[in-house]
């Protein structure tokens, strides 16, 4: 295990130093005293394990590729963007925009996440312990969200494809969003994704999916478009 | 015989008009359309606009010997590896998924023959792309389709696109017919859909966050390439200071007339302003900034010809991106194939038809038949032969102004023509020597 004190260090020495531990064999990291730095971790592509032991910005994690990243606090705006795979886990809460489009791997927010959660995801999965925000899931493309705590308003809103579980509440729906049985194959996902993360699975989920009445514009159902066009 | 009656158009409901309304009554939404705007009052344009050469007061350059120079340096302001080409003009950012396969590799093969870039777009990364361009853009855009670290990585500059001029404040479209298997597969979509893409950025907002944002890309790549931002021509004094002082090392500006592959025909017509106001204003914002030459400036929309791309020059710009006209040379709009321009209801020299996927040229299509009509190789010669045509209009224009060098063109070396592009681009107006108005800030030369 290598440190990396961050005190006195921008962001950029910051990772030149990660990188440099990396290119040099090194497979665990810890991070110390990131002090809510911004793109702390950004684009690493070996599969090598990260610490932040505290809370980071924004972007922490974003645009990678094969680590694990773990925040021992919270994290601000955007955390695993875009990410390919990995995982990428924070203790306490996420920002708005927790893992937007990221395209494969796993985020997991042990508190809870703000608005706009799994944004434009286009894979991978989502798994917040805690509550989600504000248009959790808006314009999700593919993967899956888990809730295990509440959703606020908008959830899912203009889906085009994926899974979003929700073990609490569900404050309302956003356009398109529409509930569906869930299968004993999404049972079985549920189960084995959150034992992975040593969670506890709520009593019971609800299912929401694309209504797929946004894929093709239909000028009949203009109720509906009147929102989204 | 009896008389032919008068036939008399109102000009409140024109033919056009007319047509508008009841093509809406049948759709029963706006409008969608590709090309760029169709508007029957002209904008005022760069052809508003006249070089004044050297006579007694100023000596030209002799074409045969004198070099005029225009190797051009973009993103000098942070980077450590900035681009240079050897043309002021680039080839600018057009999606696979708007653009047929063969169209996307024709264009990055005649940007490596002119010795300039070509650009990504909202889709993500064709390797064949990669493969064929010396110098390649990738676009980051609010949809993020296709993002992929590793092809952000192998890119020669970053554009971090705010919006584009056919369609400021509002996302992209690609219509079902050219949401192929594929095109779905690298987008993460469903097959079919009629793709509509975010306006905004998943994760960030406004200026502050930019700046977040602009140092993220810097730091996946290491601080070694440009990163650009790109905006529709809106607000663009105030949008290019705040893209400039959150840390754009290139703005791009895309005026009122920027092409597209499929945008609402009433943002085409009625939003943004012209290209010509775009520089204008984008120039004011740098030198107020005190980053005027520090953070370069491209200009788009409706950059037709080296005419075109010397004035936007003359006027502030450090390079001009080219898409519809990249794509005339291509053959858009050329009387071939007529009968297939007339299916899809459009007639050779007056097609917009991008969005209904089944371009009679094989540019802006999925359909593997009409591809095949755009040959790659003689596309890409097509297309590098009108670049370096463009170039030697704008030598041939900047040698007449006595410069050695293209980017060594100024205000000072144009007359405006109508007084309205006089108050628009701050230039004097012909036979007065008086300029009437300027941008916002404008100020004399003297005063500068
Ligand atoms: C067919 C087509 C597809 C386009 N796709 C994109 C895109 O994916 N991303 C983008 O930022 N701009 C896109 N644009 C806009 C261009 O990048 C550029 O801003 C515009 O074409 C410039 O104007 P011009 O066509 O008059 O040269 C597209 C334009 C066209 C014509
Ligand atoms: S010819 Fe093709 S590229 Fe040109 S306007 Fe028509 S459909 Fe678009």
């Amino acid at each position: 295990m290598k440190d990396i004190d961050c005190t006195g260090k921008t962001s950029r020495a910051i990772n030149q130093e990660i990188r440099h531990h990396i290119q040099a064999g090194e497979t665990e990291l810890r991070v110390q005293h990131p002090q809510a730095r911004h793109n702390l971790g950004v684009a690493i592509l070996q599969p090598v394990s990260l610490t932040m032991s505290g809370s980071v910005g924004y972007y922490c994690g974003g645009l990678i590729d094969g680590p694990r990243i773990e925040v021992q606090g919270s994290c601000g705006w955007g955390l695993a963007e875009s990410m390919l795979n990995g995982v990428v886990i924070v203790n306490q809460n996420a920002g708005n925009s927790v893992a937007a489009s990221i395209r494969g791997g796993t985020v997991v927010v042990r508190g809870s996440a703000s608005s706009r959660a799994g944004i434009a995801m286009k894979g991978g999965t989502l798994i917040v312990q805690g509550n989600s925000g504000y248009m959790t899931g808006f314009m999700m493309q593919k993967g899956a969200i888990i809730v295990c705590g509440d959703t606020a308003e908008a959830l899912g809103d203009s889906m085009y494809e994926g899974r979003i579980f929700v073990g609490g509440r569900i404050a309302d729906l956003g356009n398109d969003a529409v509930m569906a049985e869930v299968t004993d194959q999404d049972q079985e996902f549920l189960a084995t994704t959150l034992a992975q993360y040593d969670i506890a699975a709520p009593a019971s989920f609800q299912k929401v999916v694309s209504g797929r009445r946004l894929w093709q514009f239909d000028k009949k159902d203009f109720d509906t478009w009147r929102e989204a066009l | 015989m009896s008389e032919r009656p008068v036939v008399r158009h109102s000009t409140t409901w024109k033919p056009e008009t007319i047509e508008d309304i009841q093509a809406k009554a049948d759709l029963g939404r706006y409008r969608i359309r590709g090309f760029s705007a169709l508007r029957d009052r002209p904008l005022p344009s760069f052809d508003d606009l006249t070089f004044v050469p050297c006579t007694l007061s100023r000596i030209p350059l002799e074409g045969y010997r004198e070099k005029c120079s225009t190797r051009t340096v973009l993103g000098t302001r942070f980077a450590k590896k900035p681009i240079e080409i050897d043309i002021p003009i680039m080839v600018t950012g057009m999606s696979y998924g708007a653009l047929s396969y063969n169209a996307k590799v024709a264009l990055a093969k005649a940007a490596a023959r002119a010795g300039t870039s070509t650009t990504t777009g909202d889709g993500g990364m064709l390797a064949a792309e990669r493969e064929h361009s010396d110098i390649l853009i990738y676009e980051v855009l609010p949809s993020r389709y296709g993002i992929n670290v590793h092809h952000l990585r192998q890119a020669n500059a970053i554009e971090l696109t705010v919006g584009q001029g056919a369609k400021p404040g509002t996302g992209g479209l690609l219509l079902e017919s050219k949401v192929s298997d594929e095109i779905a597969e690298l987008r993460d979509l469903p097959p079919g859909v009629d793709q509509r893409s975010p306006c905004r950025h998943p994760d960030w907002f406004g200026p502050d966050d930019m700046l977040t944002k602009i140092e993220e890309l810097r730091e996946a790549t290491d601080w070694q390439v440009p990163i650009f931002v790109k905006m529709g021509a809106s607000r663009v004094y105030d949008d290019v200071k705040l893209a400039a002082k959150a840390g754009a090392d290139v703005v791009v500006v895309d005026g009122m007339e920027g092409g597209t592959g499929a945008s609402p025909d009433i943002l085409l017509d009625h939003t943004g302003i012209p290209t010509l106001a775009a520089v204008s204003e984008a120039r004011v914002a740098l030198e107020e900034c005190g980053l005027y030459g520090t953070v370069q400036l491209i200009i788009a929309g409706g950059i037709h010809s080296g005419t075109a791309a010397a004035k936007a020059l003359a006027l502030g710009a450090d390079a001009v991106y080219m898409g519809t006209a990249a794509l005339i040379a291509l053959n858009c709009n050329k009387p071939l194939y007529v009968d297939d321009y007339q299916a899809i209801g459009a007639e050779p020299y007056a097609c917009h038809h991008c969005h209904t996927g089944r371009c009679p040229v094989g540019i802006t299509t999925q359909d593997p038949e009409l591809m095949k009509r755009l040959d790659i190789d003689a596309g890409a010669e097509r297309v590098g032969n009108f670049f370096n045509a463009a170039t030697l209009e704008i030598q041939m224009l900047a040698r007449s102004c006595g410069k050695s060098d293209v980017h060594a063109l100024e205000p000072e070396d144009l007359r405006a023509l109508t007084l309205e592009s006089s108050m628009i681009a701050g230039i004097p107006l012909v036979g007065t020597n008086v300029v009437f108005g300027g941008g916002p800030g404008w100020k004399p030369s003297s005063e500068r």
